[in-house]
């Protein structure tokens, strides 16, 4: 049971152990709580991503693509961007095509809203965001989502400060929802997926991808009865059976259900559960082309 | 090859969202604790090899994500469960008044003979305190629970709270241990004789490959 990415592509055991590993160097610790808050900015190693690096650990070895090439993606992103309808309605496999190449990390957040359509809901809907966050949650719900603030991707700078930014955002963003689908109310699932569209977006950006995700691409995976995911545990276990007989007949044996390793896969669409750099091309093909990537 | 245990088995830790379950696990099994980690989606689990009055005692130590409607899923591996721990924060009232929920839960989806163990988590937290020890103890009385206050940032009673359950579960399967001792080249797997409904004659040979 892989825990959670965050050292980037370093090493297949580093990326395994992830954020669970401890801070053990003393500097990081006492960046602490209120480094961030005061903008105060300690002299902290982050990789390309955003992620803490411990001082022993060298960064990530993935291969760069060359600033030209970059710089030409950009080009073409932009243009798609400033033209989405034409090209969503004419040149779909084309968007497709290019989302497969990965989408270049300077215009990831934007083009993850087109690609949602979480764009156009914020457009429709201006000042819902705002009311929401004026507005006092559910006791229930801010509770259980204050408890898990400090718990999403503790090694980001954006969410390493107590009470940071990083996490009063997703603070935000976790409770906007609360009250947008009070019949939903919060999962403690959503909380990484929130966690990993701040790091692309801003809080109102954020909520509607989210919301996006909850509704069109994840429905009813965080629902009260959690009956989504576990249809799709036993999908995914199904599809086992064609694909590895041995590998399903041995779980099968071991008792080893589904639900016990791919709930936290699919519920936080695998972003604790591949090196970052994997996320970000998976979450790419998941706007694009919604959940069945990820099955 | 020589064996690597005599017996095993599994505990499970229930409670509230935030408690301390998984801090608790990490101490124990990896004697570490980590102020920054992620909360737990779903069901995760660690393994600990324990002697215990000289028998090598497998752990297989179930982790529970809190949140209530994370119990759909969870509550199916209660019967899978010989010993329980119900976990509660001390600075947390709410997490206190809840175990009555979680006991509840534990009676009607656990195996009627799972041995059980109230745990107050967080007792370094002395000045967040919000539920009194004697409170703890007079819940784990009612109950008829053993009772511990722990902190897993201090190691505090984290090995003999695991170490007093996993006791008590071998009491309550002495008559299997009893055959196990005269056949003494087996391992016995109380994980798998309990889920299979077989009537355990200590020469229970169900090697299984948990790691």
């Amino acid at each position: 049971m892989a825990r959670s990415p965050g050292e980037g592509s370093v090493s297949p055991s580093a990326s395994l152990r992830g954020t669970r590993e401890t801070l053990s160097d003393p500097e990081l610790e006492s960046l602490g709580s209120d480094s961030e808050i005061n903008g105060f900015t300690a002299e902290r190693k982050t990789d390309k991503y955003g992620f803490l690096i411990k001082t022993e650990e060298n960064g990530g070895r993935e291969e760069e693509l060359s600033v030209d090439v970059l710089r030409q993606r950009e080009a073409k992103w932009l243009d798609m961007l400033f033209n989405w309808d034409k090209w969503m309605a004419k040149r779909h496999k084309k968007i497709k095509l290019r989302c497969q190449k990965g989408i270049p990390p300077s215009l990831r957040g934007r083009a993850w809203q087109y690609l949602s359509g979480s764009r156009v809901k914020m457009d429709q809907n201006p000042n819902k965001f705002t009311e929401l966050d004026s507005m006092a949650g559910d006791p229930k719900w801010v509770d259980i989502i204050e408890r898990d603030l400090h718990r999403q991707f503790p090694f980001h700078e954006m969410f390493v400060a107590r009470g940071g930014h990083g996490q009063q955002d997703l603070f935000r963003v976790l409770k906007a929802y609360t009250l947008y689908r009070p019949d939903e109310g919060y999962c403690q699932a959503q909380a990484p997926i929130a966690a990993v569209l701040l790091m692309h977006m801003p809080a109102e950006q954020a909520f509607w991808c989210l919301v996006q995700i909850c509704e069109k691409y994840l429905p009813g995976y965080y629902s009260e009865k959690l009956e989504a995911i576990q249809l799709d545990g036993r999908i995914l276990f199904s599809l086992l059976r064609k694909v590895s007989a041995v590998a399903y007949k041995h779980l099968s044996k071991q008792k080893i259900d589904p639900i016990l390793y791919m709930t936290e896969w699919f519920m936080c669409a695998f972003s604790r559960t591949l090196p970052w750099s994997s996320v970000l091309r998976v979450w790419d093909m998941f706007f694009c082309e919604g959940n069945f990537v990820c099955h | 090859m020589a064996k690597q245990y005599d017996v095993l088995f599994r505990l499970l830790l229930i409670g509230d969202s935030g408690v301390g379950k998984t801090c608790l696990l990490c101490r124990f099994t990896d004697n570490e604790f980590h102020p920054s980690h992620i909360s737990t989606i779903g069901v995760d689990f660690k393994m600990k090899t324990i002697d215990v009055d000289g028998i090598k005692v497998r752990i297989q130590i179930w982790d529970t994500a809190g949140q209530e409607r994370y119990q759909t899923i969870t509550k199916q591996y209660y019967r899978r469960a010989q010993g329980i721990f119900l976990v509660y924060d001390i600075t947390s009232e709410r997490s206190y008044q809840h175990i009555m929920k979680w006991a509840s839960d534990v009676d009607e989806y656990a195996p009627d003979g799972v041995q059980k163990i109230l745990i107050g988590n967080k007792a370094d937290e002395e000045h967040k305190r919000q539920v009194g020890k004697h409170q703890g103890m007079k819940l784990a009385e009612e109950y008829g629970m053993d009772f511990y206050e722990t902190s897993a940032c201090t190691n505090y009673n984290i090995k003999e709270s695991f170490t007093r359950l996993t006791e008590l579960v071998l009491m309550a399967h002495r008559k299997e241990l009893d055959g196990l001792r005269l056949a003494s080249n087996d391992e016995l797997n109380l994980a798998e004789l309990e889920e299979d409904g077989r009537k355990a004659d200590g020469t229970a040979n169900s090697k299984s490959c948990w790691c």
